[in-house]
């Protein structure tokens, strides 16, 4: 066999090698030196402006250790299992009724992806605060009520339920792609389903859940990373406060690597970080098997 | 071929693997070696540095580069500034890097930290420790100081820009904080602004009395808390908070320190942590409670007092306050070099950047343009060149005039440091703590005390 | 009760909901609008979104430029010029990667996908750096062609899309394609004409994600950017803001609510596309 033939049968074999291989370049280039030197630091005393004087595992040791970091990983966490579930269940409710024919839907779509495209913005940070500030609209509305106002913004209990709100809000991204996975969906099923006399919700439970469910799966894991991630919020709302009740994680890394430069510990963070979404990962690729269903795969 | 294919694969992975590490340890090496090159320097230099002779070229085509963040005014003034410096030096070219504050320190650190700064650059004060403890970020301006007159600077704050007998940058001014008033409320309660600590502790049941519990005669954040304490503690014992990078304060001084914030809460002279996060702005000039009134003094930044006094609601008066002189025999007090300008050590015109800073900060053209858009002047010169040409924000003079006049005891710029004074930082949690009844007093001290020793020690 | 009634009620609450909703998700940049004509002090003190005493200072200083090096237009288009390659790039290189991913067995798939995962899990933030490090290298700081921001995305660096088209491409059926193989299509026939109509919805969201994204990205444009002139409207939306002597908040509102009307605009265009949809998804069932 001449390696010509044995080449071009080798790529036949693997054409999908062929096709990731500009991804894979990328990662090489773009990926690996950043990842590697941040893995790397993170066994390291580096600071930005006075290098390395150390190795080892102290900045692990460090994390394991100060309370402050602990509680930013716990307060992380709280963070992100009530943000993510609110924010899957409101979108995919609000994709599923813009998804029908109804008069104005454009303008529906548009309005509902307003907070996304605002994003960080100023304005956003002003006017949160001015909702739940002490004498701000949620307590007026309480108010009418006879219900007393709660110290929303002070009060360390309540503080990180408004980032939470103010990202379940902006649930625009997560709404689009969900639209884009019900306009796959057979009109044919829906009419099938009807003559059987199934409602809307029936239909909805039984029919458009399975078959979105990798777009659901989607979801889910890139919310998981992003709310793990997420800084901008308590960024701009809180700044961390009141008694770092939402100090995330992401704000120490910042924190450490661009006001105190210790760039090792932010690395070492970071990485503990990247572990934790990892497994939360891995066990969510496991539950697979159990509630998402591929098109592409035999059987089932 | 498979094999060959996977080789070659391993073979890429294991090089980018080996330059990844390599970059890391070059970065390491070269860390170590002007280390150890600025101690070589140390042991050696007792005087400061001679000036090298350089000479301003004037012949040949030169571009420096310069960088600066702030708002539209300093913007345009020092774009102004800088194009008059082009002006009287044809053959040089100028190119200027500016934005906002926001995100500015990040993208100086990092060009700082790969050694692609710009030429010249407005810095923070604490930046010269904290882009190197050692002075190997920014060019000995004793090297050139035939080019760049230091004597208009007094020799104070020219050491306190000094590290490692070496003079980092130049100070553009000074800044520190003071009281500000809203004459109107006091009116209203029926009192003079206070000029003693007497007074202002006077006011406080007033205010509560006779306007409501909204009102307050001061408001402070957590780090104005620190810092009174700081002012407070000074007047009292006499001592600076840091010296010799060693805390001058016992846990018992510091105690009665913290005592005597929380006796302001508790005499309603400040609004405790909590009310102020109720508020919901994030500083006090966005405070709609500093606006209508209810809040009727604050203890901040002399440079920042037209922005405390533009935000007031029509029709009520700000004034600038006394310190308070009867805290105790000695004069507190906080004060320090508010920004610099440097030139990096990487630079290859050093002498055509000297030239460039003493246009805008000593030389009538370029005073003149420049104004006092970064604060009073620090230069002797430049100083009186905006008083003649009544350059000079008549309120930031006066709250200017009254610090300088008054603080006695030197900062240590490690009292900014950022795992101190930012917002997840000690002195938040000292204070807020406090406040929030989370510390007793005792337990406060041993906090702000380990906090601030930890960063000495560092 | 009639059917007729009950689909009465039924649409009225649908509208009552979606309305009520839709308030909630709008009145902030109704109150940014508002915000635009108010004073500092307003602004901060009322939620409320009409202004007492209207002003247009904010947008008659909104076009201002710094020294004739930039403006408001100038840095729209900057923007632009950086995000129309990067969307480009980004929906080409994605959607081929995801095809090899979805479509094609071959040795190391797992662990290869596993590394494509693992690039969402770290914070930007400690990767700065060494980025910053290594674009130093290339010379691509303050690179007039914006090279450090768009290069990366030819290569599919941002496998959040890559994921995404896995998932979607997953969920379509593989009868199609193996008709089309035998009719002769090899596979990049197979994925311009079956997969990229099929994806088509995913692919504009892609492709939506990408502008609107790269419109707000600061820190991005602001390490590797240098020259003012350069700057896109993220950065120089900001610029007037001097946080130690203030600063005239309604012009930086003005200023950030003319720069995002392309991506409203954008935004609503591109539902047509999920209408379309609809057709393409009919092959399924």
């Amino acid at each position: 066999m001449s390696t010509k033939k044995g080449f071009k049968k080798w790529i036949s074999e693997n054409l999908g090698l062929v096709f990731i291989l500009p991804w894979f370049i990328g990662f090489l280039i773009f990926k690996v030196y950043p990842f590697g030197s941040s893995l790397f630091y993170s066994f390291t005393d580096y600071h930005l402006f006075d290098g390395i004087k150390e190795y080892g595992l102290m900045n692990y040791e460090e994390i394991f250790t100060t309370t402050k970091i602990m509680r930013s990983f716990k307060v992380t966490f709280q963070y992100a299992f009530m943000t993510v579930p609110l924010k899957l269940v409101f979108a995919l409710f609000i994709a599923y009724i813009l998804n029908f024919k109804i008069k104005g839907v454009n303008l529906f779509r548009v309005a509902y992806y307003i907070p996304s495209i605002l994003g960080g913005s100023v304005a956003i940070a002003v006017l949160w605060k001015a909702i739940f500030k002490g004498d701000g609209i949620v307590n007026m509305i309480l108010g009418w009520f006879g219900i007393a106002g709660v110290d929303w913004l002070a009060e360390p209990k309540y503080a990180l339920f408004i980032i939470c709100l103010l990202r379940v809000w902006q649930f625009g991204s997560a709404m689009v792609i969900f639209l884009a996975a019900l306009k796959g969906v057979s009109q044919d099923l829906y009419e099938a389903a009807s003559i059987d006399g199934a409602g809307k919700w029936r239909q909805f439970f039984s029919i458009t859940v399975p078959i979105i469910t990798p777009v659901i799966f989607y979801n889910l894991v890139t919310q998981l990373c992003q709310a793990f991630q997420e800084f901008n919020g308590p960024y701009i709302i809180t700044q961390g406060g009141p008694r770092n009740a939402t100090t995330l994680i992401s704000l120490l890394i910042y924190n450490n690597a661009f006001k105190s430069y210790e760039m090792g510990l932010a690395s070492a963070q970071a990485w503990c970080l990247f572990i934790i979404v990892c497994v939360l990962t891995i066990i969510a690729f496991a539950s697979q098997k159990k509630w998402v269903y591929y098109s592409d795969e035999d059987g089932r | 071929m498979r094999k060959t294919i996977k080789q070659a694969v391993s073979v890429t992975l294991v090089s980018a693997m080996a330059l990844s590490l390599a970059a890391c340890g070059s970065s390491s090496n070269s860390a170590e070696t002007t280390a150890a090159s600025a101690a070589a320097e140390e042991t050696t230099a007792g005087e400061p540095a001679a000036a090298e002779g350089l000479t301003v070229n004037t012949t040949d085509p030169i571009t420096i580069t310069m960088s600066w963040w702030g708002g539209d005014a300093r913007h345009e003034a020092t774009m102004a500034a800088v194009e008059a410096f082009m002006a009287k030096y044809p053959n040089i070219t100028v190119e200027m890097q500016y934005a906002a504050w926001s995100g500015w320190e990040d993208k100086m650190s990092a060009s700082f930290a790969t050694g692609t700064a710009p030429d010249v650059n407005q810095i923070n004060w604490n930046w010269i420790t904290s882009f190197s403890s050692d002075g190997s970020a920014f060019y000995d301006l004793n090297k050139v100081s035939d080019i760049l007159d230091l004597t208009q600077f007094s020799d104070s704050v020219l050491s306190d820009c000094t590290v490692a007998n070496e003079l980092q940058g130049v100070p553009i001014s000074m800044t520190g904080r003071i009281f500000y008033w809203n004459k109107t409320t006091f009116d209203q309660a029926g009192l003079e602004t206070p000029s003693t600590l007497a007074d202002l502790m006077a006011a406080g049941p007033v205010f509560q009395e006779k306007l409501g519990d909204d009102y307050y005669p001061l408001a402070m954040n957590e780090l104005d808390r620190t810092i009174f304490m700081v002012f407070y503690l000074e007047s009292k014992y006499g001592k600076a908070w840091v010296e010799n990078n060693e805390l001058q304060y016992t846990a018992e001084e510091i105690q009665d320190g913290l005592s005597f914030i929380k006796s302001l809460e508790d005499a309603h002279v400040i609004p405790t942590i909590k009310t102020l996060a109720n508020d919901g702005a994030d500083s006090l000039d966005k405070n709609p409670k500093w606006m209508e009134g209810k809040y009727a003094g604050i203890f901040e930044w002399d440079s920042s007092a037209n922005k405390f006094h533009d935000a007031l609601n029509e029709g009520q008066e700000f004034v600038v306050g006394e310190e308070l002189p009867d805290m105790g025999d000695y004069q507190g007090g906080f004060s320090k070099v508010s920004m610099c300008f440097a030139i990096s050590e990487t630079t290859e015109h050093p002498a055509e950047c000297a030239a460039l800073i003493n246009f805008l900060l000593n030389e009538e053209e370029g005073v003149k343009l420049m104004g006092s858009e970064r604060g009073i002047p620090a230069s002797a010169a430049g100083l009186q060149i905006c008083e003649e040409n009544n350059l000079l924000d008549p309120l930031v003079a006066e709250a200017n005039g009254k610090v300088m006049d008054y603080v006695s005891f030197p900062l240590d710029p490690k009292f900014e440091a950022a795992a101190l004074k930012n917002t997840d930082g000690v002195y938040y949690d000292v204070q807020a703590g406090l406040s929030y009844g989370d510390y007793d007093v005792e337990t406060a001290a041993d906090v702000l005390i380990e906090g601030v020793e930890e960063v000495l020690n560092k | 009760m009639t059917r007729e009634t009950r689909r009465r009620i039924s649409t009225f609450l649908r509208y009552f909901i979606l309305i009520a909703v839709g308030l909630i998700m709008v009145y902030p940049l109704i109150w940014m609008v508002g915000a635009t004509f108010k004073t500092n002090n307003e602004i901060f003190s009322s939620a409320w979104f009409i202004p007492k005493e209207p002003t247009l200072s904010g947008y008659e200083n909104a076009m201002k430029s710094y020294g004739g090096d930039i403006d408001l237009i100038k840095a729209m288009l900057n923007t632009y010029s950086i995000v129309i390659p990067k969307v480009i790039f980004t929906v080409v290189s994605a959607t081929v990667t995801a095809y090899g991913f979805a479509r094609f067995e071959f040795k190391g798939k797992g662990i290869l996908f596993a590394v494509l995962m693992s690039t969402l899990f770290l914070p930007q933030v400690v990767l700065n750096v060494p980025q910053y490090i290594m674009f130093n290298q290339f010379g691509w700081i303050n690179h007039p062609l914006y090279l450090a921001l768009i290069v990366p995305t030819i290569f599919a660096t941002d496998t959040y899309f890559v994921f995404m088209l896995i998932q979607f491409l997953r969920n379509i059926p593989k009868e199609l394609e193996e008709a089309a193989k035998i009719d002769g299509c090899n596979s990049v026939k197979t994925l311009w004409y079956v997969i990229v109509p099929m994806l088509k919805p995913s692919i504009v969201s892609c492709a939506l994600f990408q502008f609107m994204w790269s419109s707000n990205d600061f820190m991005g444009p602001l390490l590797y950017v240098n020259t003012p002139a350069k700057y896109p409207a993220s950065i120089f939306v900001k610029m007037s803001m001097d946080a130690d002597t203030g600063f005239e908040w309604n012009r930086v509102l003005a200023m950030s609510l003319i720069s995002i009307i392309p991506s409203l605009i954008v935004f609503f265009l591109a539902q047509d596309s999920f209408i379309d949809g609809i057709a393409a998804g009919g092959v399924k069932g």
